[in-house]
């Protein structure tokens, strides 16, 4: 991952520089989203890094309203699947905070 | 490493990378993979690890979501875990998108506006902007990966610059201290053969944002006389 020049960083409060996500996971994340992702662009992770930044605070957001609905301090699973199910955006997400049990329900089917 | 067996795109299903590991990923119910070979080598108690390689680091999730908290506010474990699952989910979410949109258009490599037109396309319309700035941003202070280095760099009102050895710049910082020889300026190149000012190093810079190629026009005369200050409202 490049650095920012000593400069940025002394004007920029150094924010700029190392990405709050890293590169390489996301793109790993990236790839095995599908099969057919083959080629990523050197910028579209850095894209994804700031998003996945937007995205936590939107959720953590939401899934804190959820707790103080529940008179709570602590952030439970529940409220972030609370935050999941009443925003329309985050269908996509659904499934997954549905699953109640961990992966012994979904164990892989073998092929015959 | 590419993830093989995945029967569902909308689903991550982390396969065959390390088939006797034991490292087995969670999977969404909903999207069973096939996995030949793999799963009867599997304990039922290697089942519940997840493997960390695809998830963003939860401390990096933590640290995020601190931000937004209230300082007295707590995280449950499972809450911590749940939204680094939908971090990736998301990743994987906005990527199938850019990628049919890829193959839509006959292209192999996913690129930012396919990431930001996905993200368009799927509702996050908002995120939109505050992207397009931070990567403007970010290519703005990391030249070498910008796509037009060589380009020569002036803003409006001023005169050509030298296109290489030129300070850093960006829209929203603070201007630098003023270079000792030119106290008129804020943003210059140093004279043509000098090269790092107090220590400072100069790099080249891309066109971005309102940045123009060639000679705006209001000429101030020989290069190295500027009298711009686009960042005025930082005075």
């Amino acid at each position: 991952m490049r650095q920012a020049g000593a400069y940025s960083k002394l004007v920029s409060g150094g924010r700029s520089g190392p990405h709050a996500l890293p590169l390489a996971r996301i793109k790993k994340i990236m790839k095995n989203s599908s099969e057919e992702v083959k080629m990523i662009s050197g910028e579209a992770p850095i894209v994804f890094s700031k998003a996945c930044e937007l995205f936590i605070e939107e959720l953590t957001k939401r899934a804190w309203a959820m707790t103080l609905q529940g008179k709570r301090r602590t952030m439970q699973r529940e409220d972030v699947a609370s935050a999941v199910i009443t925003t329309d955006l985050f269908d996509f997400l659904i499934t997954l905070v549905s699953d109640s049990v961990p992966a012994q329900e979904s164990l892989p089917v073998l092929e015959p | 490493m590419e993830s093989g067996g995945s029967s569902n795109p909308k689903h991550k299903s982390n396969t065959t990378r390390t088939p006797n590991s034991g490292i087995v990923i969670r999977e969404p119910s909903a999207a069973p993979a096939n996995i030949p070979g793999n799963v009867a080598d599997l304990n039922p108690e290697q089942t519940f690890k997840r493997d960390p390689d695809q998830y963003m680091p939860i401390a990096n999730v933590i640290r995020i979501m601190r931000r937004i908290l209230p300082a007295h506010a707590k995280i449950a474990d499972d809450a911590k875990e749940t939204i680094q699952e939908c971090v990736s989910e998301f990743i994987g979410f906005i990527t199938s998108e850019a990628n049919e949109k890829c193959h839509r258009e006959y292209r192999k490599t996913i690129t930012p506006d396919d990431v930001l037109s996905a993200m368009g396309t799927l509702g996050f319309e908002n995120y939109i902007e505050p992207l397009t700035v931070y990567l403007n941003k970010y290519r703005a202070q990391d030249p070498e990966r910008a796509p037009m280095q060589h380009l020569p760099l002036v803003r409006r009102g001023a005169t050509l610059v030298q296109p290489r050895l030129v300070a850093q710049t960006s829209v929203a910082r603070p201007p630098p201290p003023q270079l000792p020889s030119q106290p008129t300026m804020r943003f210059a190149p140093p004279p043509p053969g000098t090269f790092a000012v107090d220590g400072r190093n100069y790099v080249e810079l891309p066109q971005i944002g309102d940045y123009f190629v060639g000679n705006e026009g209001g000429g101030e005369g020989s290069s190295g006389n500027y009298q711009y200050d686009p960042y005025r409202q930082f005075r």
